[in-house]
């Protein structure tokens, strides 16, 4: 049966809202007024209320995503003291959020709108600094806000209601037609007060309940510093930074959010259709105001959520369709469900690179929604952090947002610390995961509260996927893990070429000395910390960051190869939460750090900062604080690498990278010899360019690394996001976790890379790597993931996109499938051809490598099932398709032999 | 097809007697010595123009004898002509003369050369404040033309030529053969959607870094070179395959907002902090937005291509048939920047179809700031517009080609003279032009579209 997904015939409340919602007056439209640019958006959920104020640094690191021409927040799951109403008042009437653009219309406003339409239970003047002239972000007067607890006056609702044919006005619809009323009459003064000819003088800026929004003309760590919301507290927070690219004078009904009723939505990226969706609306009775992309998704969400009552997956599919082979890997009865969606709504869905962060208000969860579009073109991370006593969830454009945020929390509250357990992307439009999680936040009858992540399908997320159970409690079942012990992994780091003191990486594997309080350092703790306890690992930890005081360069080399053990790993954490434990050592690095910084030493300086030009001493360390230096432009932390590399030095350390871009870029032809390692969140454009340095990133990185590479190293010890080497010339890469979108497209030459993990899609489209027999490049995708517990798991496929090596006339791909699970369908181009000893020769030697950083031996990629297989059973190699007879004159220069 | 002759690198002597037979042959059509052949040029490039492009790059004036104004393709800068004071608009209508009645000879000016010398015609391109200035000695530089699309003889006769005059050129989407090395203050490096050749010491050789989002012969396509002309040679370049069709992608993979496009300009910033920077982009219907977001974005350059340029190579289906006209394009931006307030800080090129002084002169008078130019270089160097540029041994004139034999039929020495005379002409005529309007400085003629009139189909004002 093809299920009905549009206007059910049956439920006559549709029809009405419908016709009703024509006789809606319009606005004059603009249509000139629809651009828009990229933006920078992060959203949280958390069972912990969070105050306003944890936002403003990450917010502040995230501006170079805005131009300040439009900043906003939502919040959901309120404090109901802080406005001055009680939790019933907060649960039951609609918070109606008035911006005065004209505070002179207020008095009017009230007196001939507000109180003829609804009852006003209280009324919270929203606090705001006296001056907004403080906040050098600001150009234009943010408006004034007066918030309203209302409810719709009885004699109207029943005039409103005596429109609906009578079953419709009945029981399970009352809500819905009380929410419509609310819906329609702001939509009537939103017309008269902001978007008709009398200009722009008010606007409800949102309506649902347990629901605020706060925007402006600024960024929005300003909303939160001018509307004084730094005690304010929420479950559910969204903050976005708009880059308008149009216009001189901006409005704050431009910004984001965007609501609908029970909803409000940010966006980053724009649609090519906007045009067909304010069509596809019009047809439904839905009038925009604000002419912006972003109002009319967040009025298609409002329309298949509130009005079709569809369920989320399905609001989610008509926004993000799931095509190609991905449609074809879904059951029978989704694919009909889904073919009805796609026939019907195609025209509401948007089309081009976009990423929503939704903030929902329903009665039953306080809801977070992270929303990529099917092609994946806007960067997104999804990140989740677990205590005994708190869930936390985020969607954001970068993870260093994310990190920045738990920064802020973790200083102010015990319960948090610094990094989140799991860290992921979606694959949009996709049958695995759909391309969207919903993060619920919600109440026991005892006020407990708690979080529940799933992908678009309803799946749970959790972090056993990374050997925490999902209680909290560390999953000690063993059983389950189908790796190899620590103890084979940790054999491998012997051969690591890693820079830093070597000796440090024989470890020892006698697990109890070693947890005593006055470990010697340099010793690799790896093996050790599945036997530490808390105690003993902050025992150690402190010791490590004593070791390091006096300014001895051995005990500070070995002090750096003990924290990249650990921050590398992996390895078994034992009773201990690695995420918890890569939090300390953040702490261990800064105070190694700072005791550097106070005694340099022979082999660790630490920059002093502009002006700095110590003369680089050889074998000596510069470490470079990223604090405090720009995140791009002339005095970024990228220039000052330069620098430093042009007055001599090639050893250097960045630590405190809080978004940082460029790193390592702009060294020119020829850094051989340059050693870069890299700490914190990192940002953009990592190791762009560079030809013959070594870059080692210790942790995740961000999006578009590598891109031109032509020589040299790069190591990442975490994921890679998108347009992961775009471009690049040569050079070898190893990435012990996944590539988000695109990764290796358009590259030539010879780069040489591993993968670890998997990639989201389009990996090494038109791939132009020569033969890689002959001194071409190639890519080894593993399809392993680390399993939290020092060993790998083997993923469900190593490749799931619907595009692997598409238009590809040069390279290759060596997957490691050694049950066969890529398909001929996920090439476009590209061919499975035999896997030969000439192909395991060229990449034996990368995965010797690769296992040095990794500790993920041979011995491991080789066995499956706990088998050793010979390699041309585990590997298959991905070649380029036949390409067409050559033409004439191509014959004619092939023959001459030029 | 016939079994190939056995192949051979063209012999100095071959080169001598073709390039004999190619030079006599620009200079005796040009010079009405034989009749143009009936197939020449086009509607948009008229045997006329093509003629008068030979003529002027061997003479550095235009011919008296020939249309050099405008073509005949009926719409764009040919429906276009100046109003000068007084005199009768000449600009239209001479093509359709037989070219009997023609003296052959030099064009004459309106004044004499030692006045029109005093008219200024540089233009700054840096407006922003913010470092490096390039001031070019005409408004004007080469647009980019790649290794593979077409020789590197051409392209070191521009490269050259820019040296020589004062102006640029650009490496288009292949890489920086080396040749071009010794002229790199002159040379802009493209950094494109394919990033074919771009490595950071080619960023930090340019002077101006320009990013191609698009190009008005065809956009939403990225470049596309196809297998006849990836030789080895091109491939080693590019590191490709060789003799696999390269088809750039579009867009960028890493831009797909403006604040991507800030921070990709961000990067070239890092690598190279004192390169302007130019983005080049097609006509959509909202380029001005477009403008305005690359201004933000650090952008010291605005590149617009229109839709009448492009060599053979351009998709049919593409390259007459998408983007906006680049004489709506430039007004539309123009008057957008002044009425953003941000006109004074950025420069704006116009590109695509600008084939003479005349439509350079249009293109400013509409609000540009100056132009470039490509296939009028081609032309200078003996293209006839065959439109044969896809095939790899297709340019019988050796322009179009990486072919080892064909390329030889350029030498550098020839071109970059041929050029430079082009050049001439071109900067005698627009002193011409701004003398008869009576300006001083190319610059008073920005936006002055009341010095331009429209004219009808049939000749009369509209």
């Amino acid at each position: 049966m093809t299920p009905e997904v549009d206007r059910d015939p049956t439920d006559p409340f549709i029809a009405d809202v419908t016709a009703q919602r024509h006789a809606l007056p319009v606005a004059p439209r603009d249509r000139e007024s629809a651009a828009e640019g990229g933006c920078g958006v992060v959203g949280l959920a958390s069972t912990v209320p969070i105050a306003g104020r944890h936002l403003i640094t990450p917010l502040a690191q995230m501006r170079n995503r805005g131009n300040g021409k439009g900043g906003g927040i939502a919040a959901v799951g309120l404090d109901a003291a802080a406005m001055g109403v009680s939790a019933d008042v907060l649960a039951e009437d609609y918070l109606m959020a008035v911006a005065y653009v004209d505070p002179a219309v207020r008095d009017e406003v009230e007196r001939t709108w507000l109180h003829a339409a609804y009852c006003v239970d209280h009324t919270w003047e929203v606090p705001r600094l006296e001056d907004w002239h403080v906040l050098p972000g600001i150009e234009v007067a943010p408006p004034e806000v007066v918030v309203y607890f209302v409810r719709p006056r009885a004699d109207h609702l029943a005039a409103f209601w005596a429109q609906f044919t009578p079953q419709s006005g009945l029981g399970p619809h009352a809500k819905r037609v009380e929410d419509e009323y609310v819906q329609q009459t702001n939509h009537r003064f939103n017309v008269d007060y902001y978007a008709g000819p009398g200009g722009t003088r008010a606007f409800v800026m949102c309506q649902g309940k347990d629901l605020l929004v706060l925007k402006m003309v600024g960024y929005a760590e300003d909303v939160i510093r001018y509307y004084r919301l730094d005690d304010f507290t929420a479950h559910v927070w969204i903050g976005h930074h708009r880059y308008p690219t149009k216009g001189r004078v901006w409005h704050p009904g431009g910004a984001h959010p965007f609501v609908g009723l029970n909803e409000a939505l940010v966006h980053n990226g724009d649609f090519a259709n906007y045009q067909a969706m304010c069509d596809y609306l019009a047809q439904r009775g839905l009038k925009p105001l604000f002419q912006t992309d972003t109002e009319v998704a967040a009025q298609v969400y409002d329309l298949h959520r509130r009005t079709y009552g569809y369920p989320l997956e399905y609001v989610i599919e008509s926004l993000a369709p799931t095509t190609e082979r991905d449609f074809t890997q879904l059951p029978p009865d989704k694919q009909a469900a889904y073919a009805a969606i796609q026939a019907t709504h195609i025209h509401g869905s948007p089309d081009g690179p976009w990423f929503f962060i939704i903030a929902e208000s329903l009665r039953e969860a306080w809801c977070l929604i992270g929303i990529t579009d099917t092609s994946m073109l806007r960067p997104q991370v999804f990140a989740l952090q677990e205590g005994p006593t708190h869930q936390i969830a985020f969607a954001g454009s970068e993870k260093q947002v994310i990190d920045a945020v738990l920064d802020e929390l973790a200083a102010a509250d015990d319960r948090f610390w610094r990094r989140a357990d799991r860290y992921w992307a979606a694959r949009g439009g996709s049958h695995t995961d759909g391309g969207a999680f919903v993060f619920e936040v919600t109440r026991d009858a005892d006020g407990a509260k708690h979080l529940r992540c799933t992908d678009k399908f309803g799946r749970a997320v959790t972090l056993a996927d990374v050997g925490i159970g999902g209680d909290g409690s560390v999953d000690v079942v063993d059983a389950v893990r189908t790796t190899d012990d620590v103890a084979t992994t940790n054999g491998a780091t012997n051969g690591a070429t890693n820079g830093h003191a070597n000796g440090a990486t024989n470890g020892q594997s006698n697990g109890r000395a070693e947890t005593t309080a006055s470990p010697s350092p340099g010793i690799l703790p790896r093996p050790l910390v599945a036997a530490w306890t808390e105690a003993a690992a902050t025992a150690y930890l402190d010791a490590l960051a004593a070791s390091a005081r006096p300014a001895d360069p051995a005990a500070r080399a070995a002090a750096f190869a003990a924290l990249d053990a650990l921050f590398d790993g992996p390895y078994d954490p034992g009773a201990l939460r690695a995420s918890r434990l890569i939090a300390q050592l953040d702490s261990v690095l800064e105070s190694v750090v700072a005791a550097i910084a106070v005694a340099p030493c022979e082999g660790y300086r630490v920059w002093a900062g502009p002006g700095d030009d110590a003369p680089p001493a050889p074998a000596t360390t510069l470490i470079v604080d990223a604090t405090g230096l720009e995140i791009e432009g002339p005095t970024s932390l990228a220039r000052v690498l330069v620098e430093a590399v042009q007055a001599g030095w090639r050893r250097l350390i960045v630590v405190g990278c809080t978004g940082h871009r460029f790193i390592g870029a702009g060294m020119g032809p020829e850094s051989d010899g340059v050693r870069i390692d890299v700490y914190g969140a990192s940002g953009d454009y990592l190791a762009s360019g560079i030809d013959g340095a070594t870059i080692v990133v210790h942790g995740w990185a961000q999006d578009q690394l590598a891109q031109i590479m032509k020589r040299g190293t790069l190591v990442v010890h975490g994921d890679v996001g998108q347009a992961f080497m775009y471009g690049a010339k040569g050079g070898r890469a190893f990435v012990r976790g996944d590539a988000a979108g695109r990764p290796l497209i358009n590259a030539v030459g010879r780069p040489r890379v591993v993968i670890n993990g998997t990639c989201l899609d389009y990996l090494a489209e038109s791939f132009m790597a020569g033969d890689p027999l002959r001194d071409g490049g190639f890519v080894v995708l593993n399809g392993l993931r680390s399993d939290g517990r020092g060993g790998w798991t083997e993923l469900a496929t190593p490749y799931g996109g619907g595009n692997l090596f598409s238009l590809a006339s040069g390279g290759a791909i060596y997957v490691r499938d050694p049950h066969r699970r890529v398909t001929e369908d996920q090439l476009n181009g590209g061919a499975f051809v035999s896997f030969t000893p000439e192909d395991w020769a060229v990449i034996a030697p990368l995965l010797d490598m690769n296992a040095a950083h990794f500790a993920l031996t041979i011995d491991r990629l080789l066995r499956v099932d706990g088998q050793l297989r010979a390699p041309e059973h585990v590997y298959r190699k991905i070649a380029p398709g036949k390409v067409k007879a050559l033409q004439a004159e191509e014959a004619w220069v092939a023959h001459a032999g030029h | 097809m016939a079994t190939p002759a056995e192949p051979q690198v063209a012999t100095p002597t071959l080169i001598r007697k073709v390039t004999h037979y190619l030079h006599d042959g620009f200079h005796a059509r040009c010079h009405g010595e034989y009749e143009a052949p009936p197939a020449l040029g086009d509607a948009r490039w008229t045997a006329d123009l093509l003629m008068a492009g030979w003529y002027q790059s061997e003479h550095g004036r235009p011919p008296a004898h020939l249309e050099h104004r405008v073509g005949a393709s009926g719409g764009g800068f040919d429906r276009l002509a100046f109003a000068f004071r007084g005199a009768d608009d000449a600009t239209l209508g001479d093509a359709g003369r037989p070219s009997s009645d023609r003296r052959v000879g030099d064009a004459k000016g309106s004044a004499p050369d030692d006045v029109l010398a005093q008219i200024d015609t540089t233009i700054p391109l840096n407006r922003r404040d913010d470092g490096r200035q390039i001031v070019l000695s005409a408004p004007w530089y080469g647009g980019g033309m790649s290794f593979g699309s077409v020789s590197e003889n051409v392209m070191v006769s521009r490269a050259r030529a820019a040296q020589a005059w004062g102006t640029l050129t650009c490496t288009g989407e292949g890489g920086y053969p080396p040749g071009l090395v010794p002229f790199k203050d002159n040379v802009i490096t493209q950094v494109a959607t394919g990033l074919f050749g771009v490595r950071e010491e080619t960023i930090q050789h340019a002077p101006v870094v320009e990013f191609k989002y698009a190009q008005g012969a065809k956009p939403g396509l990225g470049g596309h070179l196809l297998g006849d002309k990836s030789t080895t040679a091109v491939a080693n370049i590019r590191e490709s395959v060789p003799w696999v069709s390269l088809f750039s992608p579009f867009p960028f993979h890493s831009v797909y907002s403006v604040e991507d496009h800030k921070k990709h300009i961000d990067w070239i910033r890092t690598v190279n902090p004192t390169a302007l920077i130019s983005v080049k982009v097609s006509t959509p219907a909202d380029v001005d937005m477009v403008a305005v977001g690359s201004y933000y974005a650090g952008a010291h350059i605005i590149h617009l291509d229109g839709s009448y340029g492009g060599t053979g190579a351009a998709p049919e289906i593409a390259k007459k048939n998408i983007a906006m006209p680049i004489e709506f394009a430039v007004p539309k931006v123009h008057r957008h920047l002044e009425a953003e307030g941000i006109r004074d800080q950025v420069t704006l090129i116009a590109s695509g179809g600008v084939r003479t002084a005349y439509d350079i002169a249009k293109a400013i008078a509409l609000g540009a700031d100056g132009c470039v130019i490509g296939t009028a270089e081609l032309v200078a160097l003996g293209c006839t517009r065959c439109s044969n540029c896809e095939r790899g041994r297709g340019c019988t004139y050796g322009l179009t080609t990486t072919d080892p034999e064909l390329q030889a039929w350029v030498q550098p020495d020839w071109g970059a003279m041929r050029l430079l005379k082009l050049y001439k002409s071109l900067q005698w005529q627009l002193r011409d032009i701004l003398h008869q309007l009576g300006m001083g400085s190319v610059r008073e003629l920005r936006g002055r579209r009341d010095v331009l009139r429209y004219v009808a189909a049939n000749g009369g004002d509209r």
